[in-house]
C-alpha cells in the first residue's frame, strides 16, 4: 500500500525537522511493484516488492550535494541529512544553482485505479492463463510479461514547496511466435487504470497470434527508400529521439537539430508538414502522466509543434532564468495530432510501401540530424495496391524523426503506443514518403 | 601470412602532419588502464590484500539474523528451495560541466529479495524494510505464488523448476581486489581531477564544451540459502568518462570525442592510472579534427576494429546469442532469441578458425568476475567459441539440464536486492592471436580499410544477425598506412560473415579489455555490469556513410 499525501508530508516534514541548512530540498517515494513473465506457454518468473527512497538535497553558498538512501527511522534520515550536507559543504560551487524552488500547484486530478493497486500475483497468474490458453487454439507458443505499480511520490522544501502524487499503471505485452520459426509478433497495452488500459490476455495473444500467422514464410525485398505505413508503436519509437533532442540549452550552444548558426535557435520556423502537431498534457483525462519532476516542478500542458512550426523547446531552471525562456521540463507524455482511420484505411490507401509493426534496438547515430537506427521487428509487410501482399524480411533503418515529421502523406487516428510502457505515447499511425531501410536481416 | 607486410613504426606514419594520429593509433599511455593488460587465468579470482577488515566493516551483516528467518520461513511455508540476498549498492556521481561542477550525488539503495521454489514454480519478493518482523511476510508472499506458479506448469503439464546440483557446495567470501575505497577519496579530490581535466579541453580551440563524469559503484552482497551455503561479496567498480564538443558555430555542425577508457571492477587507483586531465588535450584536438575530417566514402572493405570498439561487437553479436535463456526462446518477448539453436554447440561454424572466446568470471579487473554467482555456484572459465566454432552455452541452475550439463556454468546475476536472479552475461573474450601482431600490423597489412577506435552508436537485430555499429574516432587506411580521419561512419554486417571474415588478431601485447554498466535484459528490465577483452582484429564490413542516411532530415 502506497504513502496517503498526509504520509508523505509527515515524511518530508521529518526530513525537514532534522537539517541545518536553511535550504534543503527532499523527494520521497514509495513503490510497490508486481510483475510475473511467461514463455515457452508456461509462467517462469514472477515477484512482488515495496521501496522506500528519501532523497536529500542541500544547498549551501552555492554548493550543493545529493543523497539518498531506503530507511526511514529518525536516526537513519538524520544520517542522510548529516551526509547531503557534509558532501555540500565540501564541493566546488556551482554557478548554476539555484534558489529553493518554493509553492507549487500541481492539479488534483486523481490518477490512481484502486483495482491496480490491489493486484497481485493470482490476477497476473489469471491473465497468463488466458493468454497461453489462447495462443494454444492458435497452436502458437507464448511468451510475455504482466506488471503493475503504484507510485507515491512528493517534494518539499524549505520554502514552501510541498507536491505529492500518487500514480497507478498497469501493462501486458504478449509475443506469439510460429512452429516452424518463421512468424513472430507482439501486442501490448498499458494504462493508468486496469479497465480502461484494456488488460485481456486472451485478447491480446490472440491479437498478436493473428499478426504472427500472417508473418510466416518472409519474402526478401531489397532495401532502399520506401513509403511506409507506420503503427503507433513504430511511431513513438522514433519520436523517443525528437522528444529527447527538444533542449533548448544544446540549441543555443550548437550541439542539436534545433541549433541556428551564431547560437540561435529554430523556435518559430516551420520545419514540418502543417498537419503537424505535437503536445504534453500530464492531465489528459484518457491518459494521465507524471505531474511534476523528480525536483518537484510542476509539468504543465504545452504544444512543442502546432501547425508544423517549433513552439517550444525544453528548459531547466537554471537556463530557463539564464536564456529568459519559459521553465519547460522534459515532457512527461507525449501526445501527436491524427485523423479519423485506422491502421487499414491507412493502408488501403498506399499503391505500393511497406506496413512496420514495430521497431527494434533503436539508437540515436547522430544528433546533428537525430539521425537514428534501429530494425523492424515482429511483422513487415509489403503493400501493394492497398492491400498486404507478402510477409518480408525485417530491414535496418537509418532515419530521422524528422523526415516522419518532413514526409507525411496521411496521418490515422491517435491510439496509446502499447508496448511503451515506459511513457505516455498518444500517437497516430502515419503513412510516412521516402523512409530509409539500410539493410536486410534475417531474424524472426 | 602477410607477405607484403612491414611493422616498421617509420612505415607506419605516412607524413609527419599525421605523426600525431599514428602515435594515437600505437596506442597512448592513457590507452592502456592498469589491470586490463592481463589475460585471464585459470583458478579462482584473487582478492583484495585487507579482505577480512573489509568483510567486517560491512553493514549487511547486522541483518544476516533477517535473512537466515526469512529463508526459514520459506521452507516452513512449503519451499523446496529458498535464498535470500541482503544487498547494499551503495553508488556516488560526480560529474562537472565545463568550467564547474555539476552534481555530487550519493545512493545507498538497500533491501531483502527473496526467491523460493516451491511446488515446482518460482517466486520472489523483496522490500526495502529489512525487519524480522517483515521477513515471514516475505516468504508468505514469495511461497504464494511460487506455488501459483506451479499449479499452472502441472495444468499446463510442463515440468517443474530443474535445479541442479552444485559442484562445489561451499560458501565463501570475496572482495574484489582494490587499493583505495572509492568512497574513502575526498569530494573536492574528485571534482578537482575532473575539473582539471575538462579545463584542459576547453582550451582546445574550436572546443567549446568538455564534460567529465565518474560513477563510483559498491556492492555489498550476503547471500544466504536453504542448501546451507553463505556467501559474503564486496565488489567496487567505477566508470569514468570524460568528452570534449567542437562545435563550428559560424557554418553549423559539431563533433564529440569521448574518453575510451572502460569502466572497470577496482578501486579508485584505476581512475588515478589514467592521467584524466594528461590526455585531454589530445581528445580535445581530436574532436576538431573529427569535425573537420573529410565524410567516408561508403562501400565494402576492411574495417580495423580498436579493442576500444571491438568489446562491444563482441558483446552483442557473440555475447548475446550465446545465452542459453534466449536460445530456448525465455526472452523471446522482450530481448528476443538467438540465430544459434539449442542443439548447436559442437557443431555450428561461427567464425574463422582464428576465432576464439572464453568466457571468465575469473579475469582481474573484469565488471562480471565474482567469487560466486546469486545461485551460489562458484565462478569459472570455459571456452565459448574454439577455433571458429561455438562450442559453449552460458547457463545457470536452471537451464544446465535443458543441455544434458550436470552443473550450472555460474551465470546468474540480480541486480541490487529487488532485482530477481537469471542468466546475465560474463565477461567473453576475444583471445589474442599467436603471430604477436600489433596495429600496425594490421594497418600495414590492409590495402583499403577503415580503423575505428571507441564506442559509438550500437544497434543489432532480436537474433542477432544484423548489426550496425559506430564509433569515437575513424582513420582511413590506403596501401598500408594511415592517411586521414574520417567522420560520417558506421560499420554494418552480417554476424557470422563478420566473424568468417576475421582474418588477423592482434598479439598478446594489444589485449585490452572494454566493458559496460548498463548490459540490459529481462522484464522488468535490470542491469549488469561486464567486460570483454580483446587485441584489435581485422574484419569485412560494409561501411554507411551516415550523412547520406541523413539526407531527408537535413
Amino acid at each position: 500500500m502506497s504513502m496517503t499525501t498526509k504520509d508523505a508530508e509527515r515524511l518530508v516534514k521529518r526530513v525537514l525537522d532534522q537539517a541545518s541548512f536553511g535550504d534543503v530540498r527532499v523527494h520521497v517515494a514509495s513503490h510497490t511493484h508486481g510483475y510475473s513473465r511467461f514463455a515457452q506457454g508456461a509462467p517462469t518468473q514472477c515477484g512482488d516488492s515495496t521501496k522506500v527512497t528519501v532523497t536529500v538535497t542541500a544547498v549551501k553558498d552555492g554548493r550543493h550535494a545529493t543523497a539518498s538512501g531506503s530507511r526511514t527511522d529518525d536516526a537513519s534520515i538524520g544520517a542522510l541529512v548529516k551526509q547531503a550536507e557534509e558532501l555540500a559543504a565540501l564541493a566546488p560551487v556551482d554557478p548554476e544553482v539555484m534558489p529553493p524552488l518554493g509553492k507549487m500547484s500541481p492539479s488534483a486530478a486523481s490518477h490512481v485505479d484502486p483495482e491496480v493497486s490491489k493486484m497481485g500475483a493470482e490476477q497476473r497468474a489469471a491473465q497468463i492463463e488466458q493468454a497461453i490458453a489462447s495462443a494454444r487454439s492458435l497452436r502458437l507458443d507464448a511468451a510475455g510479461f504482466v506488471d503493475h505499480f503504484d507510485l507515491s511520490e512528493a517534494m518539499g522544501d524549505r520554502a514552501g514547496l510541498f507536491v505529492h502524487q500518487r500514480r497507478t499503471q498497469v501493462s501486458m505485452s504478449t509475443t506469439c511466435r510460429t512452429s516452424d520459426g518463421t512468424g513472430s509478433s507482439k501486442a501490448g497495452v498499458v494504462g493508468h487504470a486496469l479497465k480502461a488500459a484494456g488488460i485481456d490476455g486472451g485478447k491480446l495473444a490472440h491479437e498478436a497470434g493473428g499478426w504472427a500467422l500472417q508473418s510466416r514464410a518472409p519474402v526478401a525485398v531489397p532495401p532502399g527508400r520506401y513509403t511506409v505505413v507506420l503503427s503507433p508503436n513504430a511511431v513513438a519509437e522514433m519520436l523517443l529521439f525528437f522528444v529527447q533532442a527538444l533542449s533548448h540549452r544544446a540549441a543555443v550552444e550548437g550541439r542539436s537539430f534545433f541549433s541556428a548558426p551564431e547560437g540561435k535557435t529554430r523556435v518559430g520556423e516551420v520545419l514540418f508538414d502543417s498537419k503537424i502537431h505535437i503536445w504534453s498534457d500530464p492531465d489528459d483525462h484518457h491518459h494521465p502522466a507524471s505531474k511534476f519532476t523528480s525536483e518537484g516542478v510542476v509539468q504543465p500542458k504545452v504544444d512543442w509543434v502546432k501547425n508544423g512550426r517549433v513552439e517550444a523547446l525544453t528548459a531547466g531552471r537554471y537556463w530557463s532564468q539564464h536564456a529568459g525562456v519559459p521553465l519547460l521540463p522534459a515532457p512527461s507524455s507525449l501526445h501527436m495530432a491524427g485523423d479519423q482511420g485506422d491502421l487499414d484505411s491507412l493502408i488501403a490507401g498506399v499503391d505500393r510501401g511497406i506496413l512496420v509493426t514495430r521497431f527494434w534496438y533503436n539508437r540515436l547515430l547522430e544528433p546533428e540530424t537525430i539521425l537514428a537506427t534501429g530494425l523492424t521487428r515482429d511483422g513487415t509487410f509489403l503493400i501493394e495496391k492497398g492491400k498486404l501482399s507478402h510477409s518480408i524480411k525485417n530491414f535496418r533503418y537509418n532515419e530521422s524523426p524528422v523526415t516522419l515529421l518532413k514526409n507525411v502523406a496521411a496521418l490515422g487516428k491517435p491510439r496509446r503506443a502499447g508496448l511503451l510502457p515506459e511513457g505516455v505515447w498518444v500517437v497516430p499511425p502515419m503513412v510516412v514518403r521516402d523512409f530509409n531501410f539500410e539493410s536486410s536481416s534475417d531474424a524472426v | 601470412m602477410m607477405p607484403w607486410m612491414n611493422t616498421s613504426r617509420r612505415s607506419f606514419l605516412v607524413s609527419s602532419s599525421l605523426a600525431s594520429a599514428g602515435l594515437l593509433v600505437a596506442r597512448p599511455a592513457w590507452a592502456m588502464p592498469k589491470g586490463a593488460l592481463v589475460p585471464a587465468p585459470d583458478g579462482p579470482p584473487p582478492q583484495a590484500a585487507n579482505e577480512a577488515a573489509i568483510l567486517a566493516a560491512s553493514r549487511v551483516l547486522a541483518d544476516e539474523a533477517v535473512a537466515k528467518v526469512a529463508v526459514e520461513a520459506a521452507i516452513a511455508a512449503g519451499a523446496r528451495y529458498a535464498d535470500a540476498r541482503l544487498v547494499l549498492y551503495r553508488t556516488e556521481n560526480i560529474g562537472v560541466r565545463d568550467d564547474h561542477i555539476d552534481h555530487v550525488a550519493r545512493h545507498e539503495g538497500y533491501g531483502i529479495g527473496l526467491r523460493v521454489i516451491a511446488d515446482g514454480g518460482w517466486g520472489f519478493a523483496a522490500t526495502t524494510d529489512v525487519s524480522a518482523k517483515v521477513a515471514p511476510q516475505l516468504a508468505k508472499q514469495a511461497v504464494a505464488s511460487a506455488k501459483r506458479n506451479g499449479a499452472m506448469l502441472r495444468a499446463l503439464g510442463r515440468p517443474e523448476v530443474a535445479w541442479a546440483p552444485l559442484a562445489h557446495p561451499e560458501g565463501g567470501t570475496w572482495v574484489a581486489p582494490h587499493e583505495i575505497d572509492p568512497f574513502s577519496v575526498a569530494i573536492q579530490d574528485k571534482a578537482d581531477l575532473l575539473l582539471q581535466a575538462t579545463g584542459a579541453m576547453l582550451k582546445q580551440p574550436g572546443v567549446r564544451f568538455a564534460n567529465a563524469m565518474v560513477a563510483s559503484v559498491v556492492e555489498d552482497k550476503l547471500f544466504i540459502s536453504s542448501e546451507g551455503l553463505r556467501v559474503h561479496q564486496i565488489v567496487p567498480r567505477l566508470a569514468p568518462s570524460l568528452t570534449a564538443v567542437a562545435v563550428d558555430l559560424k557554418k553549423g555542425g559539431f563533433a564529440s570525442r569521448e574518453h575510451e577508457a572502460p569502466p572497470m571492477q577496482g578501486g579508485w587507483e584505476y581512475v588515478q592510472s589514467l592521467d584524466l586531465p594528461g590526455s585531454a588535450p589530445e581528445l580535445a584536438a581530436q574532436a576538431n579534427q573529427k569535425l573537420h575530417a573529410r565524410s567516408v566514402e561508403p562501400g565494402a572493405r576492411h574495417v580495423i576494429l580498436a579493442p576500444s570498439n571491438l568489446w562491444l561487437t563482441i558483446h552483442e553479436s557473440i555475447g548475446h546469442p550465446t545465452e542459453l535463456d534466449r536460445a530456448m526462446g525465455l526472452e523471446a518477448n522482450f530481448a528476443g532469441t538467438s540465430f544459434i539453436g539449442p542443439r548447436d554447440a559442437g557443431s555450428l561454424k561461427l567464425g574463422s578458425a582464428l576465432v576464439n572466446l572464453v568466457a571468465d568470471r575469473t579475469q582481474p579487473g573484469g565488471l562480471a568476475t565474482v567469487g560466486w554467482d546469486d545461485d551460489g555456484v562458484q565462478s569459472g572459465r570455459w571456452d565459448i567459441v574454439r577455433d571458429g566454432i561455438f562450442v559453449g552455452w552460458q547457463t545457470t541452475r536452471d537451464q544446465a539440464g535443458w543441455i544434458g550439463e550436470e552443473h550450472s556454468r555460474g551465470c546468474s546475476y540480480a541486480q541490487g536486492h529487488d532485482g530477481l536472479a537469471f542468466q546475465r552475461m560474463p565477461n567473453i573474450s576475444l583471445q589474442p592471436g599467436k603471430e604477436g601482431y600489433t596495429t600496425e600490423d594490421l594497418v600495414n597489412a590492409t590495402e583499403n580499410g577503415v580503423l575505428v577506435q571507441g564506442r559509438g552508436s550500437w544497434s543489432i537485430d532480436q537474433q542477432r544477425y544484423n548489426f550496425q555499429f559506430s564509433g569515437q574516432m575513424f582513420w582511413e587506411v590506403k596501401r598500408g598506412r594511415i592517411t586521414q580521419p574520417l567522420r560520417d561512419v558506421a560499420y554494418q554486417a552480417n554476424t557470422i560473415e563478420f566473424w568468417h571474415s576475421c582474418d588477423m588478431v592482434g598479439g598478446e601485447g594489444t589485449y585490452r579489455l572494454g566493458g559496460a554498466f548498463g548490459d540490459g535484459k529481462g522484464e522488468p528490465m535490470q542491469l549488469n555490469a561486464v567486460s570483454h577483452g580483446c587485441p584489435p582484429a581485422r574484419f569485412m564490413a560494409n561501411i554507411i556513410n551516415t550523412s547520406e542516411s541523413a539526407r531527408g532530415a537535413k
